[in-house]
């Protein structure tokens, strides 16, 4: 479990953090969380899926990384092997404060950066700062700031984009077997994408409209990248030396 | 003149009117020109009786045919889910005597006799007190998860989705007005709320025979008269068109079911996080029963007696002990239970729906799953035309007659096999309160259980496997010593009875509990896939 601390200039002045270590936060995940900006990077490698927040029963996008929960075909050797990687391993271990536990800043809109105290990256000598000695932001900190912010803003676009996705009743279950090399087969389950027939169908006040939301292209990349599972089924492949 | 069925004419508002009403416009497009024109009459004046907190499973069918959202529906109308019921003290009365009839089939049902294996079992183990062992918790995982206050999904299910089958408890007043405004703004219902002064019909020799006695209008005190081909009587109690104007004759059942009379309380939660149960708890008393229904906001509880049994007196002292402290501080309301039905439900062009029709105690939430397979009947065959329309009526009455005879049987079943010894139970048990038609199916069973082939109609109310959770969750046993044949299949059975283990393990550990779902869903709602 993430320890969260907010995060000021004095207590944190010679706080450092291995940035090359964030990646620790990702091995074993078999899927991330991916916001509307990255899903085109996202798409060279990983299948985009849409799956439901175990919590809240709400639609997420997450890239696929492994076909059960824990394995993450990415990390090989202890290192991250795809060619991005996503904002929610880089944004580690740097959090958002939740603003709802604090009614002033909410109202303020302005945010709380925290760091998570138990994160492999955080550390005491090596690594990047995150003040300079007079106590202002480095240029790293800047960037990690920046890394939150378009994760924040991610947010938004998604639960646009998935409001949309309901409202014109695109998605659908997504019902696949997958049979290994070795002749093992997993039945993936809580998954859902877009329903391209419908999507074809659809009148064109509402293509239309997807467009200029600037919806479309991310639905488009959805599908598109759904063809990386056979990426995916490869990487299995050959973990399993078939 | 053949007359088409164009209009239809609701005369009352309620569950039971909304319910009609909007099966009727969503099935036959009451909301474009083309379509059936559904008007709904309500008097401001009549408050609704509000029967029946308690559905079945097929109210999920009827939302969706319906058009309406789970969520929204959940949201609204206080509800809950209802994962069948828990009779307690009905066998012996003692502390620990419970059983459920729980809304999951018996494992493997229709594949092998898994009651037969039971009993063979039960038998070699050589209990004396059948209650050692449930008969509902070895063939079917659902009583683990009431008796855990778990709900039977999790918020990541989509509406209407379940791991274990499921109805709801309700708030009857919250739901009529939700019904009401989905009908008018979605279904395009037209509703007139005014009183209904008189009925008009053909009583003058008819240029088509066949309608003579028709009703052609009903007048209203403000809105004239209200014209149509089909009139609905949702009126309640008072069946003010099947009852009153056609003077159908009332056919009482009190000489099986004894109770006529209910005390009922509404009551508080002690907190706002206090666990709602998931299914409906049914205590037996000492002249009756009383019922406990979880709803989100508040819990509604009664007591449904026999005043031949018990008075008044009495039945509220039962009614204050079962319910505590709390008792003192809560409205009373009594309720007077007429058990029986019309003789017939559709006479001419008027069908009766609801309580209009009849009204049975609520021992197993009959009344709402009555209204709605009317409902669903009367919309599935509309007579397009008055020529067609005794035909559909006549099958209508036979269906309607058989469902209440089926459902006083069964409601019977749960009396007779009772060894508590107060007057109001060994009355029940007396052989002449005993319908011919459960008796003959009580000979059967003492040789097999319970098998879908002894419910022959395709419009059965309870299935096999609920004959056979009553019957053997009282103690009954079905001997089998002439046929052993019929547990051949051993090793399918206990893969059966394994793999129910498995599922209870299963849904223990992942199901959340109903409150903490039905916080979710108010929160977050569930998606529509």
């Amino acid at each position: 479990m993430a320890q969260l601390v907010a995060i000021d200039n004095k207590n944190h002045l010679n706080l450092k953090v291995d940035a090359a270590k964030a990646e620790l936060h990702g091995a074993g995940l078999h899927l991330v969380p991916a916001v509307m900006s990255e899903f085109t990077n996202m798409a060279v490698q990983y299948p985009l899926v849409i799956t439901k927040n175990a919590d809240t029963g709400q639609f997420v996008v997450a890239a696929m990384l492994g076909f059960e929960s824990g394995e993450n075909l990415f990390w090989q050797a202890g290192q991250w092997q795809g060619l991005y990687l996503p904002l929610q391993i880089r944004r580690q271990p740097f959090f958002v404060g939740n603003p709802e536990h604090n009614k002033a800043q909410a109202e303020s809109g302005d945010y709380v950066v925290c760091f998570d105290s138990e994160s492999p990256a955080v550390t005491s000598n090596e690594g990047q700062a995150l003040f300079t000695e007079d106590g202002a932001d480095t240029e790293y900190f800047q960037q990690a700031k920046y890394c939150l912010a378009q994760l924040l803003e991610g947010e938004l676009a998604n639960k646009q984009l998935l409001e949309q996705l309901e409202r014109l009743q695109l998605l659908q279950v997504m019902q696949m077997e997958v049979t290994f090399a070795n002749q093992q087969s997993t039945t993936l389950n809580g998954l859902y994408t877009i329903d391209t027939e419908k999507l074809a169908a659809l009148s064109s006040e509402n293509i239309s409209s997807l467009h200029k939301a600037g919806l479309l292209q991310a639905i488009y990349t959805l599908i598109t990248s759904l063809g990386q599972i056979h990426h995916l089924i490869d990487l299995k492949n050959k973990q399993l030396g078939c | 003149m053949n007359k088409l069925t164009k209009k239809v004419v609701i005369v009352g508002g309620g569950i039971a009117g909304w319910l009609t009403a909007g099966r009727l416009a969503a099935k036959h497009k009451g909301n474009t020109k083309q379509g059936l024109n559904v008007v709904l009459i309500e008097s401001a004046n009549i408050p609704a009786v509000g029967v029946g907190e308690g559905t079945w499973p097929t109210m999920r069918s009827t939302l969706r045919a319906l058009g309406i959202s789970e969520t929204d529906f959940i949201r609204e109308c206080e509800a809950s889910f209802k994962q069948g019921a828990k009779f307690a003290k009905w066998f012996d009365g003692t502390e620990d005597d419970f059983y459920y009839h729980p809304l999951v089939l018996p494992q493997g049902f229709g594949k092998t006799d898994l009651a037969a294996h039971w009993l063979a079992k039960q038998a070699q183990t050589k209990q004396k007190n059948s209650h050692v062992n449930s008969f509902s918790n070895d063939v079917c995982f659902q009583e683990a998860i009431c008796e855990q206050g778990l709900a039977p999904k999790t918020i990541r299910h989509a509406e209407f989705a379940d791991v274990a089958n499921y109805a709801y408890h309700l708030d009857s007043a919250k739901f009529a007005v939700f019904l009401q405004k989905h009908c008018q703004e979605k279904l395009g219902v037209t509703h007139i709320v005014d009183d209904v002064i008189g009925v008009n019909s053909i009583d003058t020799e008819a240029d088509n025979p066949t309608e003579k006695g028709d009703i052609i209008s009903v007048s209203t005190e403000h809105n004239g008269d209200i014209g149509g081909e089909l009139f609905v009587d949702c009126t309640g109690f008072s069946s003010l068109l099947l009852g009153k104007h056609y003077q159908v004759p009332f056919k009482k059942c009190d000489d099986i079911l004894f109770i006529d009379t209910a005390l009922a309380v509404q009551v508080p939660y002690e907190s706002v996080d206090s666990p709602i149960a998931s299914h409906t708890i049914s205590t037996g008393q000492e002249a009756g029963w009383i019922w406990d229904i979880g709803l989100q906001h508040r819990r509604g509880v009664g007591y449904v007696y026999s005043s031949k049994h018990s008075t008044e007196a009495e039945a509220r002292a039962k009614l204050a002990e079962y319910v505590g402290d709390k008792f003192s501080s809560l409205k009373v309301r009594k309720i007077p239970i007429v058990s029986g039905h019309r003789e017939t439900f559709w006479q001419n062009n008027c069908v009766a729906v609801g309580l209009s029709a009849g009204f049975l105690e609520p021992l197993e939430a009959s009344a709402l799953v009555m209204v709605e397979l009317a409902a669903q009947m009367i919309s599935e065959q509309l007579p397009a035309s008055r020529e067609v329309m005794d035909v559909v009526a006549k099958r209508f009455n036979e269906t309607a007659l058989y469902r209440w005879d089926r459902i006083i049987d069964f409601l019977k079943l749960h009396y007779i096999l009772s060894e508590r010894t107060e007057p109001f139970w060994s009355d029940n048990r007396d052989p002449t309160t005993i319908p011919q038609s459960l008796q003959d199916l009580m000979t059967e069973w003492q040789y097999r259980a319970p098998a879908d082939h002894d419910f022959t109609s395709n419009n059965e109310v309870f299935p096999a496997a609920s004959y056979q959770y009553v019957l053997y969750g009282m103690g009954f046993k079905s001997d089998y010593c002439h046929t052993p044949y019929a547990i051949d299949d051993r090793d399918f059975a206990d893969g059966q009875f394994k793999k129910n283990k498995v599922l209870i393990d299963k849904a223990l550990s992942s199901l959340p509990s109903n409150r903490e779902l039905l916080d979710k869903i108010k929160s977050y709602g569930l998606s529509r896939i």
